[in-house]
């Protein structure tokens, strides 16, 4: 065998690769699963109770609120992929046949991360196309559009990883989504706009990240924003730089995967 | 073909101890030199440190004091270039269960940094070596015992390693399997490799090693020659039973009562 390069490609292409293979394997609970849930919010939200809702910043509900769902698929696969992927091979102890291999931790980390973003980035898609059917796909600025998906995508990844790592037992592993991720989703204007709220909540409202997410990818959508969006752009890259370092950190360490 | 014979040890553990979070100390100042292309035994009743020895070596654990280096090469500091050397079959099936036994050693190759082309030239080649080739699209979790053991093995030899770590390696495993193991364990001896068993079949380790080490609570208590166990016409076994501190059990018939 030649000798290794200083990263790993092989390594890292084929740990991504298992990843996609893992989640491609079970697709009807990774994929189709949320890609349902998304039709049901557009048809619910966007059609039945949208027809009766006037526009809200002057477009349609069906397009205020896509943005908003697409987000909320997006930060619950991302998040699942990365913290599920984890768990089990720690459960099962295939883990040990990353911890043996000639990877280093930071390589380790990164194809973890991108099996969660191409995961988040696969039930993106299929949500957009359930999005066409209403017409309500709309691309006002494609780029942002595209950070606002790698970069929320990404935050969530590496929190599963977190959670990957800590988790005792498969409930744990729902810890963090049901108790701070959806609430903060839900309350951040997946499907309203803080217009709607009264004063002190939209006060208040401005203090969940993820808030900046939904209305970052709004903008990047139907050209509508009501928070800072430079504020928010900065929140997500720090948000990834502080996770990163925090997980990189739990790596060299060995938390949660070396004895 | 055999490969010039490798004067830097295969392994040397200096001084290494393990202590867990709770302040179990698993293995405690151990100290030990395998020389590259033996076979050598490693013993120790359950719970001596075997394990955690073999863990510390191969990265899943990482030592508390002390330094591991393989083939010169230190198991921390230039841990790239010290597990390609090594190869290892754990004691647990530690699989993903659900993976068709194709891409366990399609994966655990690419984790390696092999090229595609050889990773699948070398593949088809333990596939066959292990008779596996018919199996080889059936998920993990369908074999039988003998064959997820077979599994093991070929998967630890993926990468064609220079160290073989292998740990209880024919546990649960039929006797016409364990002597093909044993067979083809031998050849890959004879062809260079340096290998690792911990096996609790003494007569295995009598029958495949030249040099024997044996752990008990934490501490290695015996590391030498096996001519150095067995001389004077004793079996390992007897010699281990004295060693580690266990007592031989009573074989002669017990006489009747009146």
């Amino acid at each position: 065998m030649k000798d290794l390069p200083s990263i790993n490609w092989t390594g890292f292409g084929t740990l991504v690769r298992s990843e996609i293979e893992r989640f491609l394997r079970i697709a009807t609970q990774t994929l189709i699963a949320p890609w349902i849930t998304a039709l049901l919010y557009v048809f619910i939200f966007g059609s039945v109770v949208g027809s009766k809702i006037e526009e809200i910043e002057g477009v349609r509900y069906v397009d205020f609120a896509l943005p908003g769902i697409l987000m909320l698929s997006l930060v619950t696969t991302a998040f699942a992929q990365s913290s599920t992927s984890l768990y089990f091979r720690r459960f099962a102890k295939h883990i040990e046949e990353l911890l043996v291999a000639p990877i280093a931790n930071g390589t380790l980390i990164a194809a973890f991360l991108l099996g969660a973003i191409v995961r988040g980035i696969i039930v993106a898609i299929g949500v957009l196309c359930v999005a066409v059917l209403f017409g309500a796909a709309n691309f006002e600025h494609l780029f942002l559009f595209l950070f606002y998906i790698v970069g929320v995508g990404s935050i969530f990844g590496l929190l599963g990883i977190v959670v990957g790592l800590w988790a005792k037992g498969f409930e744990q592993l729902n810890v963090l989504t049901v108790f701070v991720i959806t609430p903060l989703l839900f309350l951040g204007g997946v499907f309203y706009s803080i217009t709607m709220l009264p004063p002190v909540m939209q006060t208040a409202i401005l203090f969940n990240p993820l808030f900046y997410f939904v209305d970052g990818i709004r903008y990047s959508m139907i050209g509508v924003a009501e928070g800072n969006l430079i504020l928010g752009a900065a929140l997500i890259i720090g948000l990834n730089l502080a996770l990163f370092g925090w997980v990189w950190y739990l790596f060299r360490v060995g938390y949660g995967i070396r004895s | 073909m055999s490969r010039p014979p490798e004067t830097t040890p295969a392994l040397i553990i200096s001084h290494v101890s393990k202590r867990y979070r709770d302040g179990t100390r698993a293995v405690d100042d151990i100290s030990l030199a395998v020389p590259a292309g033996v076979f050598f035994g490693f013993l120790g009743p359950n719970g001596a440190g075997k394990t955690t020895t073999i863990s510390c070596a191969t990265g899943i654990s990482y030592a508390s004091e002390g330094a591991i280096k393989v083939f010169g090469h230190d198991v921390m500091r230039q841990y790239k270039q010290a597990r390609r050397r090594v190869g290892l079959s754990p004691q647990e099936f530690n699989v993903d269960i659900f993976a068709k036994v194709e891409k366990i050693l399609e994966y655990s190759g690419g984790y390696y940094g092999m090229t595609r082309a050889h990773n699948a030239e070398r593949r088809e080649a333990l596939l066959e070596q292990f008779a596996l080739t018919k199996y080889a699209h059936t998920p993990f979790m369908q074999l039988s015992g003998g064959y997820k053991r077979r599994v093991m093995l070929a998967r630890a030899l993926m990468h064609d390693p220079d160290l073989l770590i292998l740990d209880e390696p024919t546990a649960g495993v039929d006797v016409e399997l364990r002597h093909e193991l044993w067979a083809y364990l031998e050849d890959l001896n004879r062809a260079g490799k340096t290998i690792i068993l911990t096996s609790h079949y003494i007569e295995e380790v009598e029958r495949l090693c030249s040099h024997v080490a044996m752990i008990a609570g934490g501490k290695i208590v015996a590391d030498g020659p096996l001519a150095e166990f067995t001389n004077d016409g004793k079996t390992l076994e007897s010699a281990y039973l004295a060693i580690t501190g266990k007592k031989q059990p009573d074989t002669s018939p017990t006489p009747a009562t009146a």
